[in-house]
């Protein structure tokens, strides 16, 4: 390799070095306005069944073959998730998520990120989990969500209903 | 029409980058003609340090950031992290410009589907492959990919959201995860191992590396960027800020900054609709495929030339069945063929001095036969008296005024020793730019050819002198200029 051939490629190389060098990790990416704060609602819950189990009659019960003749007849189905948050009083999300699965016998999974004004709000949720449709799980925090900070609404039956985290 | 218009503007295009780098780089060492052997090199150099980092990192979610923190403030593990990353990059930009490129030069139908298809299927495993090595690191930049990559994949319906819950607090995120993840880091380079090895399999002489001197400069490089502009982690990861500005590496995150200019579903569509466009490409457009060369048994003495020749692997060696006193015989898989004609030249059959028996080669393009060759030499040679002849190859687009061939390998070199026996000036074989054949390695099989170092050799009886190689693609000039020199060298031998 001679001389001429090095100075020639040695600026080449430099260039594309500079190139990867700068892409990966320039220009910054702004993501999210300095303003700004993040809600996240994340949670997956098993709703009621869409309609009760009821005791099979005698008469039910003797039109079943002998290995199939369960007391209880419980259809699978669950009724959908109806969720909502409110930011100071005003909806800012609201869904309607079916069970999952084949039979809609799976929890209905949430998930959204929301991005709103920092500064101090309240936030209330409610989840309908029944096949009336009736909210009967309800949440509110009051909070100071500085710029660049999430809050978490999550939601589990068994520990109370909703949960809060900043 | 306008299709056709634009594939030839894109070629030129293709050829005036490729010419611009041959006045910066040795021939042979363009990099724009070594794309994909450039990917492979940095692949393995990814393999290479990742071995390393794999043995020297923490890879528990509690231990992996001050693992990485600890890299950076060590000279070794700023090199090998800084190459491990940046040879990613510069591999996930080798790749695209390797698959623009083969796209650009129509490489995707008939004998290149299978190329084109095993490497399109690569391009997925080498974002999900880099992206998780991101999240390895498990800093702020980590938390931001794993999340939007999460929230992406919650725009299907399949329950997929609840990838996106193990990053929503601090407490949700596992070693188990974790772990999951280093396993993809590794698993999925190596099912891109299997798909590079698959990539290969219908090309015969696959130069997997790129020459040294490309190479060597190139990991230099990017060992200096290393050094002088080290690979840090951010700050560590916080499930419960969002921080407003993030430097990102563009080569891997860009899904994510389009993911968040339209929307998650936008880009599943679109990358979708992508992925199944690059598929389809071996179907669409032109499907007439080429004809396939053609054995004659009769002629054909098992010598394996052809199929030692052949780019393709378009050619095998099979067990005689005529009972003559040759061991085997070539048989052609018409599906790989590339009907280039390199193997007619390859055939010791192939040449012109046969005169008592019709002309016919052990292997030959049925649309454009040796004989025909011949034909053509005969006819330049009455009509161009004392004139330099000149093969020329189609794809080089030089073909007007010379014997078009359709590579620059297809000529035996005996028909060069038939032309100055004839009378011509001199011969010209000229073809596409040096390490750039259409059909992968006409000029370097005519180059060994003509320097005696592959059968069929030209004998060394030929004046030397009076032969000239020219690959330098759809440029004219050197083609005249050789022209001019071959005619002024028999005008002074006449005096």
């Amino acid at each position: 390799m001679n001389l001429r051939s090095i100075l020639l490629q040695a600026p080449a190389y430099a260039a594309f070095a500079a190139f990867i060098g700068y892409f990966s990790a320039a220009p910054l990416y702004h993501h999210l306005a300095a303003d700004r704060a993040v809600v996240k609602l994340s949670f997956s819950h098993a709703a009621e069944r869409r309609e009760e189990c009821h005791t099979r009659t005698a008469e039910e019960l003797a039109k079943l073959a002998p290995n199939m003749r369960a007391p209880l007849d419980c259809p699978r189905a669950r009724a959908d998730v109806h969720v909502e948050v409110m930011m100071d009083g005003a909806v800012i999300f609201s869904a309607v998520e079916h069970a999952s699965g084949l039979r809609h016998d799976l929890p209905a999974t949430v998930y959204r990120r929301l991005e709103v004004p920092a500064g101090h709000h309240v936030f209330r949720a409610r989840l309908a989990d029944n096949a009336s449709g009736e909210f009967r799980h309800d949440g509110q925090i009051e909070v100071d969500l500085a710029p660049g900070r999430v809050l978490v609404i999550d939601f589990v039956a068994s520990r109370g209903g909703f949960r809060f985290r900043s | 029409m306008g299709g056709i218009a634009i594939g030839a503007r894109i070629r030129r295009w293709d050829e005036a980058i490729g010419a611009g780098l041959d006045a910066i780089f040795p021939a042979g060492a363009n990099p724009w003609r070594h794309l994909g052997s450039l990917a492979f090199l940095l692949f393995v150099v990814c393999a290479a340090t990742g071995a390393y980092l794999f043995a020297v990192f923490d890879t528990s979610l509690a231990g992996a950031y001050d693992s990485g923190r600890a890299l950076d403030s060590q000279f070794l593990g700023r090199l090998v992290r800084g190459l491990h990353r940046y040879s990613a990059d510069a591999f996930a930009v080798f790749t695209a410009l390797h698959l623009l490129r083969e796209a650009a030069r129509g490489h995707f139908r008939a004998h290149r589907a299978w190329s084109w298809l095993s490497g399109v299927v690569l391009v997925p495993l080498v974002w999900v492959a880099g992206i998780t090595g991101f999240w390895l690191a498990w800093d702020e930049r980590a938390l931001y990919s794993a999340s939007a990559t999460a929230e992406w994949l919650a725009a299907w319906p399949w329950r997929l959201a609840l990838f996106a819950r193990n990053f929503a607090t601090p407490e949700s995120m596992n070693d188990r995860f974790f772990s999951l993840v280093v396993f993809m880091h590794i698993g999925v380079p190596l099912f891109a191992l299997a798909a590079t090895w698959a990539h290969f399999q219908r090309l015969s002489h696959v130069r997997a590396w790129p020459p040294a001197a490309l190479g060597v400069p190139l990991m230099a490089s990017l060992a200096i960027l290393a050094l002088a502009h080290p690979v840090a982690s951010l700050g560590r990861a916080d499930a419960l800020a969002a921080p407003a500005t993030l430097a990102i590496d563009w080569f891997y995150f860009f899904p994510h900054a389009l993911a968040a200019a339209f929307s998650p579903a936008a880009l599943w569509v679109a990358i979708g609709a992508g992925f199944a466009a690059l598929c389809a490409m071996p179907w669409v457009g032109p499907r007439k495929r080429p004809v396939a060369a053609r054995m004659d048994l009769a002629n054909c003495n098992g010598c394996a030339r052809c199929a030692a020749d052949c780019p393709f692997g378009a050619v095998i060696m099979v067990p005689r069945s005529d009972g003559r006193n040759h061991p085997r015989e070539a048989q052609v898989v018409p599906d790989l063929c590339a009907s280039c004609g390199i193997c007619a030249g390859a055939c010791p059959s192939a040449t012109p001095f046969r005169r008592r028996t019709a002309l016919a080669s052990g292997i030959d393009l049925p649309q454009h036969t040796v004989s025909d060759l011949r034909v053509e030499l005969d006819r330049a040679l009455a009509a161009n008296v004392g004139a330099p002849i000149v093969f020329a190859c189609t794809p080089a687009g030089l073909a007007a005024g010379a014997i078009a061939v359709e590579c620059a390998a297809m000529v035996p070199p005996s028909f060069v020793q038939y032309a100055l026996r004839g009378g011509a000036a001199g011969v010209i074989l000229a073809g596409c730019r040096e390490g750039d054949c259409e059909h992968r390695l006409g000029d370097r099989w005519t180059r060994e050819r003509f320097a005696g170092l592959r059968e069929p050799a030209l004998r060394a009886a030929v004046p030397r002198e009076r032969v000239r190689l020219v690959f330098r693609g759809s440029d004219a000039g050197p083609l005249r200029e050789a022209s001019l020199e071959l005619e002024e060298l028999s005008a002074e031998e006449r005096q």
